[in-house]
This record gives structure tokens, sequence and C-alpha cells, in this order.
């Protein structure tokens, strides 16, 4: 019902009509404005953001060569990294304008390539994580607000919080050392990293079963690590719910109990975990990279760490980029479901 | 039943399982490396990780190779040379029976190419050309003739560490195309080389490489068919990788996780030496380089030669190596390690003893006396103040090393404050002047020249870290430079050493290593470099990769002294830290979740009442 409503409006807003006033399609529209804003600022904030770090790739990556100050800088030339602020700024612009991110300085290959690479890597781990943490968690935080007290709560509320507190990389550590190595006469199940083995194609039929197994673990951790964020919101605002009026008018109708958890209580506390879900999403690209470092997985988290250290500016800027896309896409998806789910906020 | 229960998970386990043993059936036999850190680039023109000079080194060949014992010099491409009195020709002999990995033969020609190429204007230049200092033409007078014309000596030939590359692949890539050639396998195909292996699969910054052996190797076909390279991006699951059989090798690993793999069956584990040192250095003059003013604010305590070679005497060298180190290393004496037997100057034992007594009579005696305080004062009788010192926030040996200083300077009665930051902030720090003191380290290449020019004027601004500046070791710089007579040259090196121990820019602390771990029970015959204390890979040189083989097929490994030999199998048995740290790791989070338990239990016990 709202939907269709809402589809209207977005229809109705090009051509001025009656409902656009401070109607759906006004609404989107000013939140399409502001995440172009938002990108514009980003690709400016980008370059300089990274200027303004303490050192000279030139001399990072020259440490303890043979080399004379000259062929430092025939480095500096060959790279453009010898122009002044302003003139490298403008290229920059022009180029990212045009697709092209520029040669990473450690790897000297094209910065798109690289990313392109480390992207699929990191969606996969991250986005798998954040979907089963997110499922997993939100029938956990249902299931313990309606038992609430009882043993099931106690139980997954404690669990969830002591998984919460753990640091991600001691919780891959105990996975590789129990589940990757085997203990006892158990054998190890899991690789113990990377993304797939040796000689096998990941695209291939058996190579995609091969990168599953791989990612078992990393993305087990992610998942355990995620899941109290949603389980605990969603414990929170059910219990909020509870003692709502409609519920006992529900209950009064005599529905039953199951009934009207699911289809009364459930869809109005569903709210706050869809922002945080959604804003999750924003970070699905950022990667997680304490996993993708004790599981050595080819991430962009890890690519844009090892990146400072140079500081390998293309790289950097690419990284920032993708990930800064992905927050401003998936806010701007939040913002235009929100308007739908509660029309409140439109105005 | 439970065998039958297990079958499958065995199954499941797959081919980075135990089972895949290094000799059965008709697999090829791999030796599988675990890397903590990716290949930067495999055009030996571009890249500059250590991984990525291991990976040139097993594609192509060089002029002349080190040997394992002592690193001495050794026939490779070139089988003979010589050079004429003034030392402004060298000819050069180069073998006739070498192929490229295409098949084409790999003559005089292909040398002068790749130095031709290095000595234009390139990026090729700027990665190597000052190896070829001085040379102003390199000919091929015939398939095995190879002619170098110089304007002035150079003492580093013939100890040029320039992968050669084939002419036939590599004349067609242009100047602006080799910024970023990656030299890696395309369509298929390997990478074109002549070195004991050839690169089938792998892309830079990749996690995988993998290596094909080469039959047909003038120096003796490997014994293993392939190396694989497996990037790590931490320690402790590459050593669990080791500990499970998914890699045969490891490198890079701390003294601790040594420790917990020496007493395993099945793996033999090393602190190796290598080829660096680590050293506290001083502000020795930061200068403005155009104007020959002083810049940045050194403390003028530490621009004197006596105060900072007092100082040195007040470092407790051996318990550094002991705390610091976990005993994994040796106390350090002078910038060229004691691993190149011939370069190496060692000072005088009491100069490098913990001698707080005399650190402070030669304070005394350099007016950096005690004032009413207790602090020591400038010659001038105004107060020191305190020294800034800096250590690497990357590195705990760095943090660690600079808290021991602050202590031992406190007992002198000299007041300082240790700050932590970024490598390449410190980087900015050392080239403003900002400081008075910080901690890092070097390696050091087979032929110290490098290292020694760190130390000149000239490099003051470049990668001179201490502003050292002194006309007369310049002047020997610049005379072990193109000084014929080896053993003449040794002892300029020598006095260069001796000078900078005495002016003290540098306070060596330590020669590190570097953990090493290797499946004794699948692969044998590793060789050391040098022999006894150095590493089993990361060599000059592909001695090990050549010399490995299957446990199982070892035998006396050639002959070959010093090579590791095979042991029982026994890695995968009995109870293993790992297990104990999972155990452990449950038994923390099953007690975490019971006192959860507890407290809501008690909590909601209170709120019944």
């Amino acid at each position: 019902m709202t939907l269709a409503a809402s589809a209207e409006g977005v229809l109705a807003a090009p051509s001025g009509g009656r409902r656009a006033r401070g109607g759906y399609g006004r609404y989107a529209g000013g939140k399409v404005l502001g995440s172009l804003g938002s990108l514009a600022f980003v690709l400016v904030v980008n370059f300089f953001l990274f200027r303004v770090l303490p050192g000279d790739p030139a001399r990072t990556l020259g440490r303890g060569r043979f080399s004379s100050p000259e062929q430092l800088e025939a480095f500096s030339a060959t790279y453009g990294l010898d122009e002044p602020l302003p003139r490298q700024f403008l290229t920059y612009l022009g180029n990212t304008l045009t697709g092209d991110l520029g040669v990473s300085l450690r790897y000297r290959v094209p910065v798109a390539d690289l990313l392109l690479d480390r992207i699929g890597p990191t969606l996969l781990l991250v986005g798998t994580s954040t979907l089963l943490a997110a499922m997993i968690g939100m029938w956990l935080g249902t299931r313990a607000a309606w038992a609430h007290g009882q043993r099931f709560d106690r139980l997954s509320t404690g669990a969830s919080l002591t998984l919460y507190s753990m640091p991600e990389w001691w919780l891959g550590l105990l996975l590789i050392a129990t589940l990757a190595v085997g203990f006892g006469p158990v054998p190890g199940l899991f690789p113990t990293g990377g993304l797939h083995s040796v000689d096998v194609d990941p695209w291939s039929p058996g190579g995609v079963l091969d990168v599953a197994r791989h990612l078992t673990l990393p993305v087990l951790t992610l998942t355990l690590a995620y899941l109290a964020d949603y389980a605990l919101i969603m414990r929170s605002s059910l219990l909020d719910e509870l003692g709502s009026d409609y519920l006992t008018t529900a209950r009064a109708k005599g529905l039953r109990d199951v009934a009207v958890r699911n289809r009364h209580a459930v869809p109005n506390a569903l709210l706050p975990a869809t922002t945080v879900l959604a804003l999750n999403f924003g970070f699905v690209v950022a990667g997680a990279i304490t996993v993708e470092t004790v599981f050595s997985i080819p991430g962009l988290g890890l690519l844009a760490t090892e990146a400072l250290e140079i500081p390998d500016y293309w790289v950097l800027q690419g990284a920032f980029l993708v990930a800064s896309v992905g927050v401003i896409l998936a806010n701007l998806l939040a913002n235009l479901l929100y308007g739908v789910l509660d029309p409140r906020v439109r105005t | 039943m439970l065998a039958a229960c297990l079958l499958p998970l065995g199954l499941l386990a797959g081919p980075g399982g135990a089972a895949a043993s290094a000799s059965q059936g008709e697999d090829p036999v791999r030796f599988t490396v675990a890397l903590l850190n990716e290949v930067d680039s495999f055009n030996p023109f571009l890249g500059i990780e250590v991984e990525s000079y291991e990976m040139w080194a097993l594609t192509y060949d060089y002029l002349v190779d080190f040997s394992t014992d002592d690193l001495s010099l050794q026939p490779s491409l070139a089988t003979d040379w010589e050079s004429s009195d003034d030392g402004l020709e060298w000819r050069f002999t180069i073998r006739d029976d070498v192929t490229w990995s295409d098949g084409e033969p790999l003559t005089a020609d292909d040398l002068a190419f790749t130095y031709g190429r290095v000595l234009g204007k390139g990026p090729e230049a700027a990665t190597w050309k000052s190896w070829l200092a001085g040379v102003t033409d390199v000919e091929a007078t015939d398939d095995t003739t190879l002619v170098m014309t110089l304007s002035r000596p150079n003492s580093v030939l013939p100890m040029v560490p320039i992968p050669i590359v084939p002419q036939h692949v590599w004349s067609d890539v242009t100047g602006e195309q080799m910024k970023s050639y990656a030299a890696e396998p395309t369509d298929g195909a390997p990478v074109v080389g002549s070195g004991p292996f050839r690169l089938v699969e792998g892309t830079a910054g990749g996690s995988t490489y993998r290596f094909e052996a080469n039959p047909d190797y003038w120096n003796g076909a490997p014994h293993v068919d392939e190396v694989v390279f497996r990037v790590f991006k931490s320690e402790d699951p590459a050593v669990q990788a080791l500990v499970k059989g998914e890699v045969d090798f490891v490198e890079g690993i701390s003294a601790l996780q040594v420790a917990s793999l020496e007493g395993r069956d099945g793996v033999l584990a090393q602190n190796a030496d290598t080829p660096g040192f680590d050293e506290i250095s001083f502000n020795a003059g930061s200068v403005d380089l155009e104007t020959g003013e002083p810049i940045g604010d050194p403390n003028p305590a530490v621009l004197d030669p006596d105060f900072r070679f007092a100082l040195g005497l007040a470092l407790d060298r051996q318990q550094l190596v002991d705390t610091v180190y976990q005993g994994a290393g040796r106390p350090g004496s002078t910038i060229v390690p004691p691993g190149y037997a011939t370069f190496h100057w060692e000072p005088p034992a009491e100069d490098l003893s913990h001698d707080p007594e005399r650190a402070a009579a030669l304070l005394d005696e350099a007016g950096y006396t005690t004032g009413p305080d207790g602090m020591r004062t400038l010659p001038d009788g105004s107060p020191i103040g305190t020294l800034r010192l800096f250590a690497r926030s990357d590195s705990a040996t760095s943090t660690d090393v600079m808290a021991y200083f602050k202590e031992w300077l406190a007992d002198l009665g000299i007041d300082s404050e240790v700050t932590t930051v970024e490598s390449s902030k410190l980087t900015d720090i050392i080239l403003a002047g900002e400081f008075d003191a910080f901690e890092w380290g070097w390696f050091v290449d087979a032929d110290p020249t490098s290292m020694l020019s760190y130390m000149t004027c000239d490099q003051r601004g470049n990668w001179s870290d201490s502003w050292y500046c002194d006309e007369d070791y310049d002047a020997l710089f610049e005379q072990q430079g193109s000084e014929l007579d080896p053993e003449a040259r040794a002892e300029q090196i020598h006095s260069m050493q001796e000078m900078l121990f005495r002016d003290a820019p540098y306070l060596v602390t330590a020669y590190n290593t570097t953990g090493q771990a290797v499946r004794s029970d699948r692969f044998a015959c590793l060789l050391q470099q040098p022999a006894g204390t150095g590493q089993w890979i990361f060599q000059q040189g592909t001695h090990t990769y050549r010399s490995i083989r299957p446990a199982d097929e070892a035998g006396d490994c050639d002959g070959s002294t010093g090579a590791t030999e095979a042991s029982e199998a026994g890695a995968d048995e009995g109870v293993g830290t790992g297990v104990l740290v999972g155990m452990g790791g449950l038994a923390v989070l099953l007690a975490a979740g019971a006192a959860v338990l507890v407290v809501r239990r008690r909590a909601s016990a209170e709120d019944r009442e």
C-alpha cells in the first residue's frame, strides 16, 4: 500500500504534480542531491587528506637501496610526485572523473585493477557475514525479548555479549587453532588462510566449493563478532514495544502468541535494526581489516592499511573513494527506504 | 565407528591436509613457503621488497654468485673476469651453455642490453644505476665477451646484483611501458628467464606465486618440481599452517615462535643471522644543505662525538639481546655485520663493554660534569635539559630499546624523554633535524659500499639519517670506491668503521636475526648462508632452492656440508600449542559465559526479593 503510493510520488515528481510538494519525490530528490554533494566533498577531501600524511613515498620505497639523490629525484619525477600540489590536484580530479584512478606506487599497476581484484573477496566475506549476523542476530533478539528474563534470554544475551567483547583477531586465531589445525583425533577441517587453494581456478565448480571452504572460518568469525549488534538492538526495541496497547489489543482479539509477535510486534521493532543493517552495509566495502589479516584474505581493508605505510597516494585515494561511495549509497538507500517505511521523516 | 565418522572429515580436509606427502604418486614435488609480505613487482627494475628480490633470483641469473660458506665471490654467468691496471676497462667471459626458458641462447648481448637499460634515464636507472657508478659503456664484443668501459675505477665490480633479463623479450618494452611493466605470466605463458625456476602463476600484490623447476638449468636441475609461495598476513596463522602441513617453510617469525617450534618432531627451527643491524642514531649536526646553517634543534651535547662515544659505554648490549631480542640476536658493534668476514672490523672489547663508570668518567673529562642537583651540565655549565629520543611505533624492539636507553641515561644523570612515532613520521623528523636520537636499523648488501655511502656528507638530506659528515671519512669512501687491490680496500673499509665507531653517530646495538622453520620430515638438504649461523632462504643466490629435496630422497645431500637432515615424521601427533591455545580459549569462553550467567541469575534473584 505505502509502496504503491510512494512509487506514484516518485513518478509524479519530475512533472511537478500535485503530490510532489512535500511528497516522496521531493524528499527523494533532496536526498539524491545531498548524496551528490557528499560525493563532491569526498573527491576533494580525498586528495588533500592523504597529502598531509607524514612520509614521502620515494623515501619509504627506497629505504635501504643503494641510490644517489639524483636517483631519488628521478623516481619522484617518474611518478609525478615533484609537481606542485595544485597541479597534482587538477590532474587527480581530471583523471578520477574520467575513471582513471592512477597507478599504485608500490605495485606499479593500475589502481582500478588492484581495487577490482580486492573488492570481490571483501564483498563476499563482509557481505555474507553481515547478512548472516543480521538474520541470526535479529532472530535471537526477537526470541530473547519474547522470553524476557527466562533462560533463553539470559543465555543468548550472555553469549552474544561475550562474543561482542572478544577481539576479532583472537576469535579468528582460536578457530584456526581448533577447526583448521585440528585437535586430538579430530583432523583440521578448514584451511588456515587464503582465498583458494594453489592450483584451483576459483571460477570452476570445484573452485567455488574450495573458496567456500576457505571462507568458512573468516565468515564464522565475523558473523559471531557482528551478531550481538543485531541481537541486542532487536531485543531492546522489541522490549520497548512489549507494553504497547496495540499488543494487548491483539492478544485480546484472541490471536495466538506467535502471530502477535511476528505480525504485530516485530514489524514495529524492525526499524532500528534496519538502520544498523543499512549503515553496516555501507561499510561492507571498507572490509574487516583484522579478520582479513588473520585469515590472509586479500581484501580492500588490508590493501588500504598497507598503502598507508608508504603512503601510496593513489591506492589510498581509490580505496577511500570506493568505500565512501559505498557508505553514501547505503545511506541514500536507507534514507529512501525510511521515507517509505515511516512517512513522518519526509517533512 | 569412530574411524567411519572421521573419514569424511579427513576428505573434507582436502589437498591442504597432511595427506599430500611431498613424494607420493605422480603429484609434483612441491615445496611451499609461507611469506609474510607480498611481492611488489616481478619486474626487477621496479620492485623494492626483499620478497621480490627472492623471486628475481629464482627467475634470472646474475653476473656473479656468492658462496654459502662465507659469501665469497663465485662465478655465475661470468666464468672469468679481469680489469685493466688502471681499472678503467673490465672484461668478462660469459658462459656459452645457458639458454633462456623459451629455448633462445643467452649471450653477452643480453647482459649488455640489461646494463645498457640501467645506464639510461628510465626507471631502470633509478633502481640500479649506483651499482654501475663510473661505467660509461657496456658492449658485447662477441657472444661470450662483455666489456665495460669506465671513467673512474669502481671497486664494487664484479659484485653487481642486477638480474639479467632476455633482450629478445624486454627490448619490446619501451621506457614509458617500463614504468608499469609487470613481467608476469600472460595467457598461460610463463615468464622467460634463465634461472633455476620460472614463474608460471601469480601477480604482484597477489597471495600465491607458483614456480616450476627448470630441468635444463646450467648449474644443475633442482630436485623439487615446484616452489610455491603463499602470503600470510600474520605470523600465528603461518606457523599453524606449518604445524598442520599446509606449508613446508615459514620465515620472518619471532624468537618466541621459534622456541615453540624447536622441540616439535618433524620440524627444524632456527634464529638465523640476517645481514643487518639495529642502531641508536644521534643527530650529529643537521644543517641546511644550501646555506650550511644549522637546522632543527639538536641538543649541543649530542653534536659532540666524545659525548656520544661515552653514551655507548652506558649501553648493556648483552642485556638488550637477552631481554628485548629474547636471546635471538647478537650484541652489535659496527655498520658492517660480522657475516661479511673480510669487510667487518671488530672494535676493542673494552670499548663495547657495559661500563657506566668509565662512561661517567669520560663525560666528566669532556666537561659534562654533575651539577648540585645530580644532573649533568654542558661544558659551559648550563643544564643539558631533556634529550628527545624517538622510537618507531611499528617495532616493539625499537620502543623497548629506547626505554632501556632512557634508564641508562638517567643513571648517568642525563634526563631524556621517549616519543613513539610511525616510521614515515620519523623520516620527516630526521630530515627536519628535530631530534636528539632515535632507534632504527639497516640491511646491508653483500658489498658494503651502499651502507658506507649512507654516512657520507653527500647523503645528508638523502639516505643519511644521522647528518654525520666528515671529510676524512668521505676521502676514504672515495678511495675504497676505486681501490682495485681487495686487501687494501678491506683495510680502508676497516678504517671507516673505526672512524664511525669513535665518532659514534650510530651506536650499533644488535645484529638481529630472523626466525625460520622447515618441515624436516618432508624436506631436507637446506643450506645456511653464511654456514652455521645464516638463513635457509632469502640468501644471496638460490642455493637452498637448488639443493633441497624430499626427505626420503635426501641421502647425504650430494655431500653438501652443513645441509639439514631429514627427520622422523610426527608433527601431526601429540598435543600442540595450537590445541592448547584453542583449549585455553574455549575454557575462557566457557568461564566467561558461566560468569555472565551467574551475575545475571544473582541480579534476577535480587529482583525477585
